[in-house]
């Protein structure tokens, strides 16, 4: 996540002030943990607000167009009281473009089948439009989630029930897995489950497109996610991952970076950059590269690139 | 040198500037003007030069202006009567009635849930700080979510970089400029267009725009957008729901655009083929699978490699096998 912009820190302030004139009295870490933010961000920032207000009739800041608050309270027991406020007392509207980001979120939300039938997302859009200073900008999103699978796979999500299913890895073999489902994420129109899979011993992603047979067993998980930490990302380095050197058009390289590792090197070669890609084998590169045509080339290991034309030479042949 | 830093005051930080700025604007009723803002306005007035020379600071009042009314505060400038183009004496506010939020405009805890959840959406670019900050002032009313719905993080991913000056330019109501590489042409064209609306269909975002030139409508997939988006002069107003319209367009392409394609049983791309929206299998291991993009599709079938034959249409046959020509040339 990036720093502050001193924008989100004014967004911040005009949102401060409201919360703690509803409060009479409220202590730093109740603020803090209401905003989400760290004690000592509250702290600097009702300094500050204690301090601000109005040039007067005279054009200089006098104290009866200040803010200010009870310091007692506040050096001495970490607590805040506005004791006396100017020009602002309300929330500030949402911008444009704020609506537009929670109206696009929820319109996704509202694609997914279990969402479906909840009338209060429209109402909600409604209330966010309404509540922003101009009309929310043009966006819209447009879902189309596995409705039967999600459904299923949500429902073991949260009942804590294990599920077992035939996977078909990018190596094109099919397995029986076990899974404790820890959490469904989707990216695009691409879903995924993470779970702790028993015939890995070890926790592992699933593309929903690569499963079939799904079934949902009356066993309880054993792995709760509470326990697991899931990491942010949805593939995991392993020590086993092969590196490969490619060259890519500069507009695809964004396309590619879920498998290019923190650090790798990045070089300038003619119009083109090369770098390093990871992958846990050749299987799944090949079809990588083969979606990209013309736009990315393996450069090394050899047998990286032999595995890249062999794939394409037997798609070709289905032509001949 | 010692002396005179001790004598300067200190700085004052941006948002303490942006702050007193608003703060000031707010409690003026008829508005105060550019040289009353400068001169004692706390972060302008301890560098205001009085009588003399304030271009930089002026330059400064500008970008603050911008950065207050990128946040949704409604800044006003009023022009005096009587005296239009008058620049020096243009007054500046903030009606209070316009900055706060409308009164019925309140949450349950419920839906404070929901719109956290629609707030983790948006996990990288713009539209994730955007809605975080939208999340922080709805904060301003106090309401806490009902507990947090475990187990589920639906997100959209933003990586595309016209997404920005797009939206920007839309809000703004301005022409713009970009390269763009058609599917099936091997250089960029440059496009000058009016933005109308960002779309997301099938896991891919769209710009819906109209030609400034041919005054046509015209669709761009974000991804094809190949070099920098510059705006300009500001457009002609076009009103309307341009997202419904747009999606509506899309849906009818892809309920046109239809392939057939014969699979290898049990593999990777049967599975896979199986999954997508609107797939019918119409013969055993032969399916009928729905497009919008012919380019697109044809990457993705190549990657497949001998998992899938193109058996119609001919265009689509054509052009998964100029790309697994080209692969097979580029790694020989």
């Amino acid at each position: 996540m990036p720093p502050p912009q001193a924008r989100d820190k004014l967004a911040f302030l005009l949102a401060l002030v409201p919360w703690l004139l509803d409060h009479d009295r409220v202590s730093v870490a109740e603020a803090a943990a209401h905003f989400q933010v760290s004690e000592d961000d509250i702290r600097t920032s009702v300094a500050l607000v204690a301090l601000s207000g109005v040039p007067g009739s005279t054009s200089t800041y006098q104290h009866e167009d200040l803010f200010d608050i009870d310091w007692d309270a506040f050096e001495n027991d970490d607590e805040i009281a506005i004791t006396q406020h100017v020009a602002i007392d309300d929330a500030p509207r949402l911008s444009a473009r704020e609506a537009a980001a929670l109206i696009a979120g929820l319109q996704y939300l509202q694609s997914l089948p279990e969402n479906a039938d909840r009338a209060n997302l429209r109402a909600l859009v409604e209330k966010l439009s309404h509540g922003a200073s101009a009309q929310p900008s043009q966006l819209a999103v447009s879902g189309d989630a596995e409705s039967v699978l999600l459904t299923t796979v949500r429902r073991a999500v949260a009942e804590k029930r294990r599920l077992r299913f035939a996977y078909l890895n990018s190596r094109g073999e099919r397995e029986e897995r076990d899974v404790d489902p820890l959490r469904v994420e989707s990216i695009d129109a691409d879903w995924y489950l993470r779970g702790w899979c028993y015939l890995r011993q070890a926790l592992r992603t699933f593309r929903f497109d690569r499963m079939s047979g799904v079934e949902l067993t009356e066993l309880p998980i054993e792995h709760d996610a509470a326990e697991i930490l899931l990491p942010d990302t949805l593939f995991e380095p392993s020590e086993e991952d092969l590196e490969v050197t490619i060259e890519a058009a500069p507009e695809v390289i964004g396309l590619l970076a879920d498998y290019i590792p923190d650090g790798a090197l990045t070089t300038q070669v003619g119009e083109r950059i090369r770098t390093t890609l990871r992958v846990s084998h050749y299987h799944g590169l090949k079809r990588l590269i083969a979606g990209m045509p013309g736009t990315v080339q393996v450069v090394a290991p050899e047998q990286a690139r032999r595995a890249v034309a062999e794939w394409a030479s037997a798609g070709l042949a289905r032509y001949a | 040198m010692t002396t005179s830093a001790a004598a300067a005051p200190a700085p004052v930080p941006v948002e303490d500037r942006l702050f007193s700025l608003v703060l000031a604007l707010v409690a003026t009723e008829s508005g105060l003007t550019k040289a009353e803002i400068l001169s004692s306005v706390r972060g302008y007035a301890q560098r205001f030069v009085a009588g003399g020379d304030n271009a930089n600071l002026e330059r400064q009042f500008e970008r603050d202006k911008d950065d207050i009314r990128e946040l949704g505060v409604p800044l006003e400038t009023i022009e005096p009567l009587g005296e239009p183009g008058d620049n020096h004496n243009l007054r500046y506010r903030i009606p209070k009635g316009a900055y706060d939020l409308p009164d019925d405009v309140r949450f349950t805890s419920d839906e404070v849930a929901l719109l956290n959840l629609a707030a983790m959406v948006w996990r990288e670019g713009s539209l994730s700080a955007e809605s975080r900050r939208a999340l922080t002032k709805l904060r301003a009313l106090g309401i806490a979510a009902d507990e947090p719905v475990l187990g589920y993080a639906p997100r959209l991913r933003l990586r595309d970089a016209a997404f920005d000056p797009l939206t920007q330019a839309i809000d703004r109501g301005q022409v713009v400029r970009f390269p763009y590489l058609k599917p099936g042409e091997t250089r960029a064209r440059e496009r000058v267009v009016i933005p109308l609306a960002l779309v997301q269909y099938d896991g891919r975002w769209h710009l819906s725009a109209e030609d400034l030139a041919t005054g046509k409508g015209k669709t761009f997939l974000l991804r094809r957008i190949v070099g920098k988006v510059t705006s300009g002069r500001a457009a002609p107003q076009r009103p309307g729901d341009h997202t419904a319209r747009a999606l509506a367009e899309l849906e009818e392409v892809w309920q046109r655009g239809i392939a057939e394609l014969e699979v290898r049983a049990g593999s990777d791309a049967a599975l896979r083929l199986a999954h997508r929206r609107g797939t019918e299998e119409i013969a055993p291991d032969v399916v009928r699978v729905h497009f919008v993009d012919l380019a697109i599709l044809a990457d993705e079938l190549a990657g497949f490699g001998p998992e899938v034959l193109v058996l119609s249409p001919p265009a689509l046959r054509d052009a998964v096998i100029e790309r697994l020509t080209t692969t097979t040339g580029d790694h020989a």
